[in-house]
């Protein structure tokens, strides 16, 4: 779905944000944290059509929702993730419910239940993984067995578990993976079926508002128009071709909660006097602490947009994109929330402070929707393809792409990104060659590598554009010279940590230190300091203490 | 009864800071919100329409960006939305744009009452609302905490020194409201910004309500800045801490030293 | 107008100074949109000078006939049958004000009273710096009216031509001066901090965004040029017993038709003190750190102790710890008392647009990063709720 346009979706965010500081206050939520209890209260006004109707982004005007694109669930979540990621996941899980219908429903399924949805507004959860099933779906044992009446299917009968499923105790709906005899595929299920049965509430790390329980179901029965699709077999795929959009969401989710960590940050050492001025006037502090880490959260919010605009345009699929967006953002935003704490010293420690929570929060976006792992595994193979298909050009010719931005625009950062696309590509290349992909450790360290290689180029190129997003709160200045801080660091980690991988695992690594061009990159580290200092001045020129 | 209300887009102006190396405003970043008297003047229009069924019309003076304002009072409820934007208006003061404004509202045609918010919280004047008035012709009350309409009488309540007058008066005339109690402004369901893009809105210019240039910008503005600049900055407090025993003895000695106890 | 010449090297440093997001940068060149209000904030960082912005010259109007710095009279009640009506004290303090523009310019203070019935006011405003009184005289001017005072107002500057003309920005003045001038077709400047004559014209200085940024107005071409002002923000001189003003009565035809907004009902608060806030001289403030309605009574006993009056900031008297009569603010009432003392106030910029002209701001906060404290002159970070009891306490034992 193509996006709306800026002024309604900021119309929106403002509603949001009026709606959390009224009725969502801190002192409420931190209550909630301590007891692990969900506020249904909350997310049902949420879901009130004439108060903010939040799950209606994802639903299609046709249905009475208001077609929400990639672009406005990014914003959205994002939002959400600053007021509480507890919730955010509660309304997340709505939408990641209604994937499968909205992607693999029948013209009459979508009708009836989006319509239901919309209209009554339903809470749904995703019912996928199991005990023995969480990356990995292939060891789906949650069974659905034919009910044949007349010679024909009439329904299903549900038997199995499901395990840590988001809004699992309280939804109305539930969409279930499960093993048909024609393969694995996606059942809706309501509440009130007999012998389906949510477990107790789990007692979490985090994301404590955020209602997850075990499902059991036993012999549920469901009738044969709730298999989504029509049609046995099509469950994982169905599955997968979300990711792409289910994974920018979630990193949406790190972005907000990486960022209001670093912004409580930014404005508390603004305050803080120690060794004769304020801590946001030290090196030591803001270059360690804040800025390294600010700049990821913009690197990440630049690659988001970017896998946004690509999928409201049309596009389908983009799972590595989307893999690439939510590994950079979520492991990135729990450094930035850790390192929140650290800057906030032992104020940061106690729960009077919300980064101590923020911290304990992020730390799910690791791990639901593809753990880390399981992402760098996916973002290797993904352009692993496309370096053999291209014979070792993908990165060059994305480097040759950023060699054209930097002679447009000098000041963004982009040769140092291609520096970093060029060593990326002769690291790959190099793989190739001595077969080092055999290893699963050099693939994963790849994969590692290749996000932050693409992030700098995407980040570059859009500090390098005449006009910027809406969404960017500093001026040209000061955005080009975190993408310069930015490309840097990429460059030097793929240079050097792309080249220390091969020298691990291989007997020799032949030119590779030349093909790295380690010498360039590390001539392209000049003015780090500086640029450094200049991004600390804008964080605290932006975010100013209260 | 037909209503209009005067709504505008402001820097939110809490927000606004000087820098203090360069003495000069940053405007990076700083959100642009509904002037919030005006959010309570909107409010008082729909509650009006909710009782009455009255048309209400939103009238903004702005670049292209303040569309923002006028779609929300459109999703809130209001049924038409008009934004003034034109190079022709840059540099005009409140006599100026009162000018435009009262033009625009010339163009609508019958209007019976007029709610604006007391002042913008960027300029704080409060003379555009009276401006307006004026170059309508019609009779204004200022300062107003709640409005009703009772048949063809406006019957206002308008705040004064140490309490409050009930004033009333026949159409057309101009309001112009402060914040209180009174109302709640609200804030649009995700639904209700959906439908505003079908509501009429649009953009008029200067020509399109025969506004003329000599008196508009800073050629028809009585009033220029001659000057911006950074707020005298003050001597920083002398600082003490305590409990409440030292707190209490602290106050009774400064307030000996500045000879106001014996 | 505004014009960016090809100097322009795209460098971006004008885009973030500008206070209303007027300028873009198209094709690397700065280009301004209608926001645009030619404040000149670009044109002083532009480091290639590529902006510049021209003003017309003043008209070829002759205003050398206009003369006189006039100051608008407010009446307000008193509540006593034989005296029912006394002058405002913001006047006094604009004729001070107007007294000492009016020696720079070697022209005259007139003062302009409007009233059903004069009781001598002359006396006053001569002794505080009047040189002429204009008197309107007329049953119709019982009570202040837009529409009556006005059209008065405008027919008393047509006759007569000041060259300025001050109000207090007061409920009053700030509905009856802008639709003088908007009828008149001259500029008028709203709350003044500060007021002087430059190149013959007067240079009205004021906040904007909040109190956030200072800006210097001018209008050139506008006889009389109009500014209100405050109360308690200009100081009000001695008076000079026995200096007089000349009285010079001007007659009005007024119809009632003229009236069209009728008062169909007045209210006044009863005002427990009796003391206004506006003129007190010792204030004890409370605001939403003084937590409920009980423990902000104790600011009652503290203020009676000190010879005071009780103020509120608007989170207080939004909570209901006090009314609307005591707060203190930008939407409430200035003060300038010689003592200000504020409890649990964390210092809002519309709280302190309104106290920050006391002469001696003492400030208790728990938290040492309260915004008070950049406007006070001392700082307690302390418990308002253990100190005030004590401090009751300490005054009682005196």
């Amino acid at each position: 779905m193509a996006s709306m346009d800026a002024i309604s979706r900021n119309l929106m965010l403002d509603s949001l944000k009026e709606y959390a500081k009224r009725r969502i206050p801190y002192d409420l939520i931190r209550e909630l944290d301590e007891k692990n209890e969900f506020p249904a209260q909350i997310l049902k006004e949420m879901y009130q059509h004439d108060v903010l109707g939040l799950h209606l982004l994802m639903v299609p005007v046709e249905y009475g929702g208001v077609s929400g694109g990639t672009f406005d669930i990014y914003r959205v979540c994002e939002q959400l993730a600053r007021i509480d990621l507890g919730i955010a996941t509660g309304v997340f899980a709505t939408f990641l419910g209604t994937d499968p219908l909205n992607v693999g429903g029948t013209a009459e399924q979508k009708e009836k239940w989006l319509k239901r949805i919309a209209g009554e507004n339903l809470l749904v959860a995703y019912g996928a993984t199991e005990a023995d099933a969480g990356s990995d779906l292939v060891n789906l044992r949650t069974r659905a067995e034919h009910v044949v009446k007349n010679g024909k299917i009439a329904g299903y009968r549900l038997t199995g578990n499901k395990q840590w499923i988001s809004n699992g105790g309280v939804a109305d709906l539930y969409t279930i993976l499960a093993l048909a005899p024609g393969g694995p595929c996606w059942f809706l299920v309501e509440r009130d079926m007999e012998g389906f049965s949510p477990n107790k509430h789990e007692d979490k790390h985090g994301i404590r508002l955020s209602n997850t329980a075990g499902l059991s179901l036993d012999n549920v029965y469901v009738p044969a128009e709730n298999l989504i699709g029509m049609e046995e077999g099509k469950g994982l795929l169905q599955a997968q071709a979300v990711f792409g959009y289910t994974r920018v969401m979630v990193a949406a989710f790190g972005l907000g909660a990486g960022e209001e960590a670093m912004e409580q940050a930014i404005r508390y050492s603004q305050q803080r006097i120690q060794g004769g001025g304020p801590l946001s006037d030290k090196q030591g502090y803001t270059h360690k602490l804040i800025v390294p880490n600010y700049v990821r959260m913009e690197g990440a919010r630049a690659y988001i947009e970017y896998t946004s605009q690509r999928l409201d345009s049309g596009e389908h699929g983009l799972q590595t994109e989307g893999a690439i967006a939510k590994y950079g953002a979520s492991e990135w935003g729990n450094k930035a929330a850790d390192d929140a704490i650290q800057a906030l010293g032992g104020y940061g420690y106690t729960k009077d402070f919300p980064v101590e929570k923020i911290k304990r929060d992020i730390k799910i976006c690791c791990i639901y929707e593809g753990t880390s792992e399981v992402l760098e595994m996916t973002i290797y193979r993904g352009r692993w393809q496309e370096h053999l298909k291209s014979r070792g050009r993908y990165y060059l010719d994305m480097a040759d792409r950023l060699d054209q931005v930097h002679a447009g625009e000098p000041k963004a950062g982009a040769h140092a990104a291609a520096l970093g696309l060029r060593a990326l590509a002769a690291v790959l290349e190099e793989c190739r060659a001595q077969k080092l992909t055999r290893h699963q450790h050099v693939t994963f360290k790849l994969g590692k590598l290749i996000c932050a290689a693409e992030t700098a180029a995407i980040f570059s190129e859009a500090a390098a554009a005449k006009k910027y997003s809406e969404t960017v709160r500093f001026d040209r200045e000061g955005w080009q010279a975190m993408a310069r801080v930015f490309a840097r660091e990429a460059a030097l980690n793929t240079a050097l940590e792309g080249l220390a991988l091969v020298l691990g695992a291989a007997e020799q690594a032949g030119s590779l230190a030349d093909a790295v061009n380690i010498e360039a990159v590390q001539a392209e580290q000049k003015g780090m300091i500086a640029d450094m200092d200049l991004v600390a001045a804008k964080l605290k020129q932006t975010f100013k203490a209260k | 009864m037909n209503i209009v209300v005067l709504v505008k887009q402001v820097p939110d102006s809490t927000e606004v800071k000087i820098n203090p190396e360069t003495g000069h405003l940053i405007r990076a970043g700083v959100p642009s919100i509904i002037n919030p008297y005006d959010h309570f003047a909107l409010q008082a229009a729909l509650e009006l329409k909710a009782k009455h069924d009255f048309k209400v019309t939103l009238v903004s003076m702005g670049p292209p960006q303040a569309k923002s304002v006028v779609q929300m009072g459109l999703a809130l409820g209001a049924d038409e939305g008009i934004l003034l934007s034109d190079m022709a208006f840059a540099g005009s003061d409140t006599w100026s744009t009162a000018y435009a404004l009262a033009k625009a509202i010339k163009k609508i045609g019958k209007v019976d009452l007029i709610l604006a918010g007391m002042q913008a919280i960027d300029g704080d004047t409060a003379q555009t609302g009276p401006g307006v008035a004026q170059q309508l012709g019609m009779p204004q009350i200022t300062f107003c905490e709640h409005v009703e309409v009772d048949g063809r009488r406006v019957i206002a309540r308008k705040q004064i020194d140490g309490g409050y007058e009930v004033l009333e008066a026949r159409p057309p005339v101009l309001l112009t409201m402060i914040m209180t109690k009174d109302y709640t402004p609200r804030y649009p369901s995700f639904l209700a910004v959906s439908g505003s893009l079908k509501k009429p809105f649009h953009v008029w210019s200067a020509a399109d309500v025969g506004a003329e240039a000599h008196y508009l910008g800073l050629k028809g503005s009585p009033t220029q800045v001659s000057k911006i600049y950074p707020p005298p900055q003050r001597e920083k407090a002398a600082m003490f801490s305590g409990s409440g025993q030292e707190g209490a003895e602290k106050i009774l000695e400064l307030m000996r030293r500045e000879h106001f106890l014996e | 107008m505004i014009e960016v010449s090809n100097k322009c090297i795209g460098c971006t440093k004008c885009v973030p100074v500008c206070p209303f997001a007027a300028i873009n940068m198209v094709d690397r060149k700065a280009t301004m949109n209608e926001a645009c209000t030619l404040c000149g904030a670009c044109v002083q960082v532009c480091p290639v000078q590529a902006i510049t912005i021209t003003r017309e010259e003043a008209s070829a109007r002759d205003f050398s006939g206009f003369k006189g710095v006039w100051v608008y009279v407010e009446l307000t009640e008193t509540g006593d049958k034989t005296h029912p009506k006394k002058i405002k004290p913001v006047t006094f303090e604009l004729l001070g004000a107007a007294r000492k523009l009016a020696d720079e310019l070697k022209e005259e203070v007139c003062a302009v009273l409007l009233t059903d019935k004069d009781h001598n006011y002359a006396k006053d405003l001569g002794a505080y710096g009047a040189d002429k009184v204009y008197l309107v005289e007329h049953d119709e001017l019982f009570e202040y009216n837009t529409d009556v005072f006005s059209t008065v107002i405008v027919g008393l500057v047509n006759r007569h031509k000041p060259s300025s003309m001050l109000y207090g920005a007061t409920i009053q003045g700030r509905d009856l001066a802008p639709r003088v001038s908007s009828t008149l077709y001259v500029g008028l400047t709203a709350d003044c901090t500060a007021l002087a004559i430059k190149d013959g014209l007067l240079l009205q200085s004021r906040p904007a965004f909040g109190g956030n940024i200072m800006a210097d107005i001018l209008a050139p071409n506008s006889r009389p040029q109009m500014a209100t002002v405050r109360p308690n923000v200009m100081k009000m001189n001695e008076p000079v017993v026995g200096r007089t003003a000349v009285v010079v009565r001007e007659s009005a035809k007024l119809d009632k038709s003229l009236r069209r907004v009728k008062v169909l009902e007045r209210k006044i608060a009863q005002d427990a003190s009796g003391v206004k806030i506006e003129t007190a001289g010792v204030i004890v403030s409370g605001g939403r750190g003084m937590k409920t309605k009980e423990k902000f009574r104790q600011l009652e006993e503290l203020s009676k102790l000190l010879g005071g009056v009780v103020g509120a900031s608007r989170a207080a008297v939004d909570l209901g710890f006090k009314d609307k009569t005591h707060q203190v603010g930008q939407s409430g009432t200035t003060v300038s008392p010689k003592l200000y003392l504020s409890f649990g106030i964390s210092g809002a910029v519309q709280h302190i647009v309104g106290m920050k002209a006391s002469d001696v701001i003492v400030a208790v906060n728990k938290d040492p990063n309260a915004p008070i404290f950049n406007v006070a002159k001392y700082g307690i970070v302390g418990d308002a709720h253990e100190i005030v009891p004590r401090l009751i306490e300490a005054l009682k034992k005196k």
